[in-house]
């Protein structure tokens, strides 16, 4: 019996080994690498801060910094191929609904959740790996939040209100119905992560590397960024900090540079009063040398931040910008968006302008740089240009190649460029910190206030006037060419001069839009956004003005919809009541 | 006996207790019988575990002396034919006579019939769960092939789907589709004596794995099949937990039985062909068409030769090819041919008290209905068992198959029928025009002679013939399962006893594939940039372990009208899988002889896989019955799998089923002459399924577009750590009907089974979260509701020497989708193209899957547009009074509706202002489709529900007839008022490019006035007019009811008298017809097609059912 009884204890050991239940059940893949066994040493961050970056310049990202930004202005208009995408004829006919394509947002979430995923696991891996330093695990994650915010950034400067979390998702259990969380809100998380995070990121990359200079997050890229926001949270003296942080800090690295290589400072450089702007001027009848390097050959000087491309033809090493390919032209076709009518014949009219009035008429480089008198798109797009000023008025060349080339991958044509897209430059920021002086001004015109603004007033103008300046087409500067300090005397005036400047100077960088809408914000009111759209090629221009001009959704319509799908999966998020959720398909 | 056995035992236990203190070291006696000393009679000595410690036998004068080990054990003599007695070792001397075994009375034994089977052995009167059981007796001399030809048409509820292919197995649906899961199959599970084969290999598609799985079925012989029970509902699949999902289909193989060796050797015969399927057009009607086909869309008779297309002109010699495009090829008669198979089988087995045997070993050889089609294979089965105690029993299983199988390279059939029949296989000898030893294939493009206008696909069919002499592809596979298995019954070893028995197994299935293949360049006919002389050598291997350790207890009641079983079992498989595969171009070609890709050509790639799973099972089952009259069982099942993550890893699966045998009750006394069984069977269950992919709960890392000089990675997926379980959960009622003692059996279940949280791709998240999409979730639920019915008869008809029974069944699913994503269902749903052929699917809530939607086809156009335009109004009235048409456009009302100058609107196909439509113009000869909303254009709005692919009813039945030793047995199937698109018919009657066509077009439209329902030929020009004369409508929809012969088989036994004087003990030859016809109206080649999923059943021309004649011969020695 003892036997039988010891057989049958044997025999229930045998039948319940449950002790090694849970490791017999976890088997992992051989041929893939899983969470588990990813974060462990510093190179496995280095790789997603790649990832992430290679996330944001992805064609779906750039397309929407491109649209986003500029495509609801007067800018822009349907270009020869454009009846191939309808959702992009739609933008142009400002008949944008949920249901467009270029409303969904997931590209920008995708960094944002690499980024987040970065900030969870880096500091694991700090613990892990003691190679990996606590100054640089503190310098990944300033370069990772300061990507998440310019993410959130582009999304709250489109939709007003976004899902807003700073959690990695890696989980299906996680929450995933996040409510929209107020613009401001967002705004002031922004800022603060940015504030903590900024001095802790990288000031100079190493020599060796000089493409991380202007390819990644540098502290001046926070402060940039810092200053825009500001601005758009109206917080105008901090912007004006961030400006000038951003301002010197080029131009130290311009004198830098300059003892390096022994240049000395040329004469057709002190118009720019020593701001590091790249120099526009090749000779006393040609220019157009500013355009070359900034948007060409790319990482100039006064690039602050910008996604870097593949520079050879094949898109072999890292992705090819097909983005701006295929909008903005190529080699091959036109590109599916022109510069509208509205700012090509405003070029090529003499009277009556709006975007180039200023002065300088047809002197200003930037209506040859920024498009073709047939309206083509000419930043991002051409590879050479000249501007002849030997004649009466200049003459723009675009010499041998024509366009960028374009790749075949897997036998079909892509039409790639390899234009680098730029988020911040120089100029951009002067222009920000103008703007910002300008609001400082007082709108009365006594003695009084005009002793309290001439400070800024003189600030303000000086800054545009450097911009402006850097593109006259002519080598010595006469009264008559350049702008007058007595013309913008009002804050009114200043304020429509850093806009017009702004536009003539970002054309097709994706900033339009936002300047509208940060403008419509500060005013509490469209009045000017209305008249601006009015002038647009394509819409019905009533129909836009009514649109923007409701005056109890104004503060909605000037944003984008979001995407029907989201608005079905996600419960939690309400649509943009302007737009209502895409069932009905009215536009209020 | 049994009994008897255990009084003595009792009697001798209580002997051993009364006398004791004696030391006896050991024994001697004398045995005798009636007759006087017994010589050879065997005295024993066996421990406590009944296992023999010593043994001796008599002299000649019947004394015996043996040595005693211990004297607690006890002492045995036995003698063949005399009863064996034991007793207990307490005096040293045993003279004894021992009885006659068959001079003892009569002992009344009551014998169950019991399930068999991997779970309790209940008595089949008290099994509760709906299953059916196959005995293989009954097909004893048939000449089955595979086991699923015994199966079709014999199970209610089983859907079995045969392809043609060689070496390629079934398609089952037991109960319809329960998961639309892309990540489940939905085959039922197979069982060969508990035992669950697990090959995995990761280099195999997962349709391709279903049918190796189910050619598996194959790999064991008819032959060494005892019985097959398919267990339906989720009460009888509950102990396979979530392995049985779909149903299980469990094998019980033979094993030796006590006797003299047994010697049987069977052969079989069968010749094979194809049915035909439609007759294609011969070279003559070809060329003809063809022209047709490049005049239409143009109006142009220099439409042929602005293509300039000198293989459809019979031209003479000023193109160089001309002799080559002069046949009446028939591609489909020289691919096909008749495929012969010898089945070659010996099993011998026997055994004795200890030891029992079986072993089994085949021989097939097979040639295919297609030419160069050959298949070898060698299969052994041992199944050892002996007994080392009454308590012990070691059993032992070895099974191997080798299977090589010479396989077509191309899928020939397919391109025989699109090839141009014009055209010659050999080339022909360009003096006498005869034909030399070459194939004939369509020049290179780079120095091509001929039109450009089959360089997209004439040019790309390879000479099928060619392809099946030179081209190789080999697969050789080795499938082994050992298993070893200990019987130990703990406690009483009968009924009257407690019983405890602990079953422990192992199992091993080990599985290596090599394929082998090369493409030599005198095959390729495009270009070369591909690779000439292409080959690929790769190979698999698979190694699965299962161990499983059975307790059964069996409580042995005072009061006997209560008996009680239960059981517990842990189970653990672990197995893992690795291929590898090279394959490489451009080798040196010399006659064929060089085809590996290491013989020095360019490797162009190395592939390498790996593969692991593992599981855990824990089942808990009972029975109890009372009174034989009110029955309940219970099993509850634990899995744990690798396949969820550690939150969802284990699923629970319970099950209760009941049963109620009213005809016990005795207010049912008076039936009882004459209905033996009436019984209710209420069950309940739930079952899960896993997903067939490992890893989905793991967070990937992969790598991502470099930036600047730095190499990224990003995360690629959200772990899917909320993934469950896909639950089917079903209610099941029978009722089981005997009379006459069994010689009418009738069965009649009716289910329901919802399922819900299925395993569903592509689930829409919000992207917030920084992903669109996960891969799977689970949502949605469906249903299935349906009833079956079956009939079996025992000696129905008895006449003399002449019975005769039958045996019939018949059943009916319907399904339904409850709930589902929106998204999931709209990434399910296809959005029309407006293209000739494109069919929808729509899966909608609240509709049965597989539904088909299409355009109605209402005939021909007859006349043209501009002859109709042409009339006078009289005129017109006239036309449409007379029932002529035009493509006109009318109102509901039948008037013609008009435009602005008062002319009739034309009928258009796909309008759209912007252009960006078909906008075709319909014109005499074009289909003529029915505007359903009489918006004077034919667009998707027109497309309606055209008919659903699930079938009425399906079922099968059967009548054998005996007469002394001639038995004829035959078995149909059948399947009532299900739909079927037929694509292939589409596809042969479309003329719409350079394919071949079916004899069926030769009635086309060929000029106004032409009545017929054929319309006219048009080609479709890449860049040019393409008409629309072949979109998805009802011409196409076909109703797919059929009545096929199974087989038919006549067998006849010799009597062994008539074989003593060779020394035989049995021959039996039989000759049988397997599918020798099929009753249908369905026009295709088979009409055995079922949907697959939510897709409607489609035929895209697979390779039919082959008919076959076997003859065969079982001896026994």
């Amino acid at each position: 019996m003892k036997k039988i009884i010891y057989n049958i204890i044997s025999a229930a050991c045998l039948t319940l080994p449950m002790v090694s239940c849970s490791d017999f059940l976890e088997i992992k893949p051989q041929n893939e690498i899983i969470m588990e066994d990813f974060w462990s040493e510093k190179a496995d961050v280095d790789n997603i801060v790649a990832g992430c970056y290679a996330a944001l310049e992805s064609d779906a990202a750039i397309r929407r910094m491109m649209m986003w930004g500029e495509f609801r202005s007067e800018n822009v208009m349907a270009g020869p191929d454009c009846e191939k995408d309808g959702n992009l004829q739609n933008v142009f006919k400002e008949n944008i609904t949920p249901k467009n394509f270029y409303t969904t947002w997931d590209v920008f979430y995708n960094v944002i959740n690499r980024c987040n995923t970065v900030i969870k696991y880096a500091p694991e891996v700090a613990q892990r790996d003691p190679a990996y330093s606590t100054s640089e695990l503190n310098a990944t994650l300033a370069e990772v939040t300061a990507l998440r915010a310019l993410c959130y950034f582009y999304l709250i400067r489109t939709f007003r209100d976004v899902p807003y979390t700073t959690e990695a998702y890696t989980d299906d259990d996680q929450e995933m119905q996040l409510a929209a969380t107020p613009f401001y809100t967002v705004l002031d998380n922004l800022i603060a992560d940015l504030e903590r995070v900024k001095s802790s990121a990288i000031a100079r990359y190493p020599e060796t590397q000089p493409l991380y200079q202007t390819g990644r997050i540098t502290q001046d890229a926070i402060n940039a960024m810092l200053c825009e926001m500001y601005l758009w949270k109206k917080d105008y003296q901090s912007c004006i900090n961030y400006a000038d942080l951003v301002i010197n800090s080029k131009k130290a690295q311009a004198e830098e540079k300059k003892q390096k290589t022994g240049r000395t400072t040329q004469s057709s450089e002190l118009r720019l009063k020593g701001y590091p702007l790249v120099n526009n001027m090749r000779s006393t009848s040609s220019f157009g040398s500013a355009f070359e390097e900034i948007f060409v050959t790319g990482n100039s000087q006064e690039t602050i931040f910008e996604l870097m491309f593949d520079n050879t033809n094949a898109g072999t090493t890292m992705l090819s910008n097909s983005a701006c390919g295929q909008w903005y032209g190529n080699s091959q076709a036109d590109g599916r968006v022109a510069a509208s009518n509205t700012v090509v014949e405003d070029a090529a009219l003499t009277n009556s302008r709006t975007v180039f009035d200023d002065k300088n008429k047809k002197l200003d480089a930037r209506i040859y740089e920024n498009f073709t008198t047939g309206g083509n798109v000419c930043k991002f797009v051409y590879r050479t240009l000249s501007i002849n000023t030997s004649g009466s008025d200049p003459e723009a060349s675009y010499s041998t190649i024509f366009r960028y080339n374009y790749a075949k991958i897997n036998n079909v044509d892509t039409w790639y460029t390899s234009s680098n897209w730029i988020i911040y430059r120089l100029s951009d920021i002067m222009l920000l910190k103008a703007e910002a002086l300008a609001q400082l001004m007082r709108d009365g015109a006594t003695d009084e206030d005009v002793a309290y603004n001439t400070p800024y007033r003189n600030q303000a103008f000086e800054l545009v006037n450097v911009v402006n300046q850097r593109s006259i087409c002519k080598s010595t500067l006469g009264d008559d060419d350049t702008l007058k300090l007595t013309d913008y005397s009002t804050k009114a005036a200043m304020e429509e001069l850093v806009l017009r400047e702004r536009q003539r100077e970002l054309m097709f960088e994706g900033k339009r839009w936002y300047d509208l809408v940060r403008r419509s914000l500060r005013d509490g009111n469209t009045k000017t956004l209305c008249q601006i759209v009015g002038r647009r090629d394509g819409p019905n221009s009533q129909l836009a003005q009514n649109f923007f001009g409701n005056k109890s959704l104004w503060n909605w319509a000037i944003f984008w919809p979001y995407n029907y799908e989201e608005l079905t999966v996600n419960k939690n998020l309400a649509p943009n009541p302007a737009y209502g959720d895409g069932n009905t398909g009215n536009i209020e | 006996m049994k009994i008897l056995k255990s009084i003595i035992l009792t009697m001798a236990l209580l002997l051993t207790t009364a006398v004791s203190a004696q030391t006896i070291t050991s024994v001697h006696g004398t045995v005798s019988d009636d007759m006087g000393p017994l010589m050879g009679a065997t005295v024993v000595e066996i421990d406590g575990n009944g296992r023999i410690i010593e043994s001796a036998l008599t002299d000649l004068n019947g004394n015996f002396t043996m040595k005693v080990r211990n004297q607690k054990d006890k002492i045995r003599f036995s003698y063949v034919g005399l009863k064996t007695v034991t007793f207990p070792i307490n005096k040293s001397t045993y003279n004894l006579k021992l009885e006659s075994a068959t001079q003892l009375k009569e002992v009344v034994i009551k014998s169950k019939k019991r399930a068999q089977g991997n779970g309790l052995p209940i008595p089949e009167k008290e099994i509760s769960y709906a299953s059916q059981t196959l005995s293989m007796k009954e097909f004893e001399g048939l000449g089955l092939t595979s086991v699923d030809e015994a199966l079709q048409g014999r199970i209610a509820g089983l859907d079995i789907v045969s392809g043609g292919d060689l070496g390629k197995g079934s398609t089952m649906r037991l109960r319809g589709v329960s998961s639309l899961s892309s990540l489940t199959d939905s085959n039922p599970l197979i069982v060969v004596d508990g035992n669950i084969r697990e090959v995995n290999l990761d280099n195999f598609d997962m349709a391709g794995a279903n049918d190796e799985k189910f050619a598996e079925l194959l790999n064991i012989n008819p032959e060494d099949i005892a019985s097959i029970t398919v267990k339906k509902d989720a009460a009888a699949t509950a102990i396979y937990g979530s392995q049985g999902g779909n149903g299980v289909i469990e094998l019980t193989t033979k094993r030796g039985v006590r006797g003299k060796p047994k010697l049987t050797y069977s052969l079989k015969l069968t010749g094979t062909y194809q049915p035909k399927g439609y007759e294609m057009l011969n070279g003559d009607d070809y060329t003809m068409l063809m022209k047709e086909a490049y005049f239409n869309p143009a109006q142009n008779d220099e439409a042929a030769s602005q293509f300039n297309i000198p293989e459809i002109n019979y031209l003479g010699n000023e193109f160089s090819e001309w002799r080559q495009y002069r046949a009446n090829t028939d591609w489909r008669d020289a691919v096909t041919q008749w495929g012969l198979r010898q089945n070659h089988y010996i099993t011998v087995s026997g055994g004795g008290e200890k030891a029992s045997f079986r072993i089994g070993g085949g021989f097939d050889h097979e040639t295919g209905t297609m030419i160069e089609q050959k298949l070898n294979r060698f299969s052994t089965r041992v199944a050892l068992d002996y007994n080392i105690s009454e308590r012990i029993r070691v059993s032992t299983n070895f099974a191997l198959t080798y299977t090589k199988n010479k396989m077509n390279y191309d899928d020939l059939l397919a391109i025989a029928l699109k090839k141009m029949p014009n055209m010659s296989i050999y080339e022909k000898d360009p003096l006498t025009g005869e034909d030399t030893d070459v194939y004939y294939n369509m020049l290179q493009s780079g120095n091509y002679i001929g039109s450009e206008a089959f360089k997209e696909d004439q040019r790309k069919y390879v000479n099928p013939v060619a392809s099946a002499h030179l081209a190789k592809k080999d697969r050789r596979t080795y499938d082994m399962s050992p298993e070893l298995i200990l019987n130990y019954k703990l406690l009483g070893m009968d009924e009257d006893h407690w019983q405890l028995n602990w079953r422990g197994s192992v199992y091993m299935n080990i599985f290596n594939q090599y394929d082998d293949s090369f493409y030599p360049q005198e095959l390729t006919t495009t270009n070369y940039e591909g690779g000439v002389n292409t080959s690929y050598t790769g190979s698999s291997k698979s190694v699965s372990f299962n161990t499983k350790q059975t307790l059964t207890l069996i409580p042995a009641f005072t009061n006997k009208d209560h008996s009680m079983m239960v059981l517990g079992r842990f189970e653990l498989t672990s197995g893992s899988s690795s291929s590898q595969g090279t394959s490489g171009t451009g080798l040196p070609s010399t006659n064929l002889a060089i085809t590996s890709p290491a013989a020095g050509g360019l490797i162009s790639s190395v592939t390498s896989g790996y593969n692991q799973w593992r599981s855990m099972y824990y089942t808990l089952s009972a029975h109890y019955a009372y009174k034989e009259r009110y029955i309940i069982d219970a099993t509850v099942r634990a899995d744990g799998t690798t396949k969820f993550g550690p939150n969802n890893r284990w699923g629970y699966f319970p099950s209760v089923s009941l049963r109620w045998n009213v005809i016990e009750e005795p207010f049912m006394k008076w039936a009882k002459p004459v209905l033996n069984m009436l019984s209710i069977r209420p069950s309940w269950g739930q079952v899960g399924r896993q997903p067939n992919q490992n890893y989905l709960y793991t967070s990937k890392y992969g790598y991502s577009d470099r930036y600047i000089d730095m190499s990224s990675m990003a995360p690629l997926n959200i772990r899917l750590t909320d993934l469950k379980w896909e639950i089917t959960t079903s209610y099941n009622v029978g009722i089981d009907l005997a009379f006459l003692d069994d010689r009418l059996t009738l069965t009649l279940e009716g289910y329901r089974s919802t399922t819900t949280d299925m395993l569903m791709a592509n689930y829409r998240v919000p992207s917030n979260t920084g992903y669109a999409t996960i891969p799977y979730r689970n949502t949605g639920k469906m249903r299935n509701i349906g009833w079956e019915f079956h009939i079996n008869t025992n000696k129905l008809i008895k006449a003399g020497k002449f019975y005769m029974d039958l045996n019939a069944n018949f059943g009916n699913n319907k399904n339904e989708l409850l709930e589902m994503d929106e998204y999931i269902l709209d990434g399910l749903n296809s959005k029309f193209g407006y293209n000739n052929g494109e069919w929808l699917r729509r899966v909608q809530l609240h509709n049965p899957l597989g539904a088909i939607y299409g355009f109605k086809y209402k005939g021909v156009y007859q006349y043209n547009y501009n002859t109709f335009v042409d009339m006078t109004d009289e005129q017109r009235r006239d036309f449409l009074a007379s029932g002529k048409t035009a493509p006109v456009a009318m109102n509901a009302d039948g008037s013609l509706i008009l435009d602005a100058t008062g002319a009739p609107k034309r009928m258009v196909y796909d309008y759209t202002n912007d252009g960006t439509g078909k906008n075709y113009n319909f014109n005499g000869g074009d289909a003529m489709y029915e505007d359903l909303n009489h918006d004077g254009q034919i667009n998707a709005l027109d497309i309606t529900y055209l008919g659903s692919s699930l079938p009425k009813l399906t079922g099968g039945f059967g009548f054998t007839f005996t007469y002394g030793d001639w038995r004829l047995a035959t078995q149909f199937t059948y399947r009532v008022g299900n739909k079927i698109l037929n694509m292939a018919r589409l596809n042969a009657e479309a003329m719409t490019g350079n394919d071949n066509q079916s004899q069926a077009v030769n009635y086309r439209w060929r000029k106004e006035g032409d009545v017929t329902s054929i319309p006219r030929a048009m080609h479709n020009f890449s860049n040019g007019p393409i008409a629309y004369n072949s979109l998805v409508s009802d011409r196409f929809v076909e109703d797919g009811s059929y009545l096929r012969m199974s087989y038919a088989q006549l067998n006849y036994t010799f009597k062994k008298k008539q074989l003593k004087w060779i020394g035989l003990s049995r021959i039996a030859i039989y000759a049988s017809i397997n599918n020798p016809f099929v009753i249908t109206k369905y026009s295709g080649v088979d009409p055995d097609i079922v949907n697959a999923g939510y897709d409607p059943a489609i035929d895209n021309a697979q390779t039919p059912r082959s008919r076959s004649y076997t003859l065969g011969l079982t001896v026994d020695f």
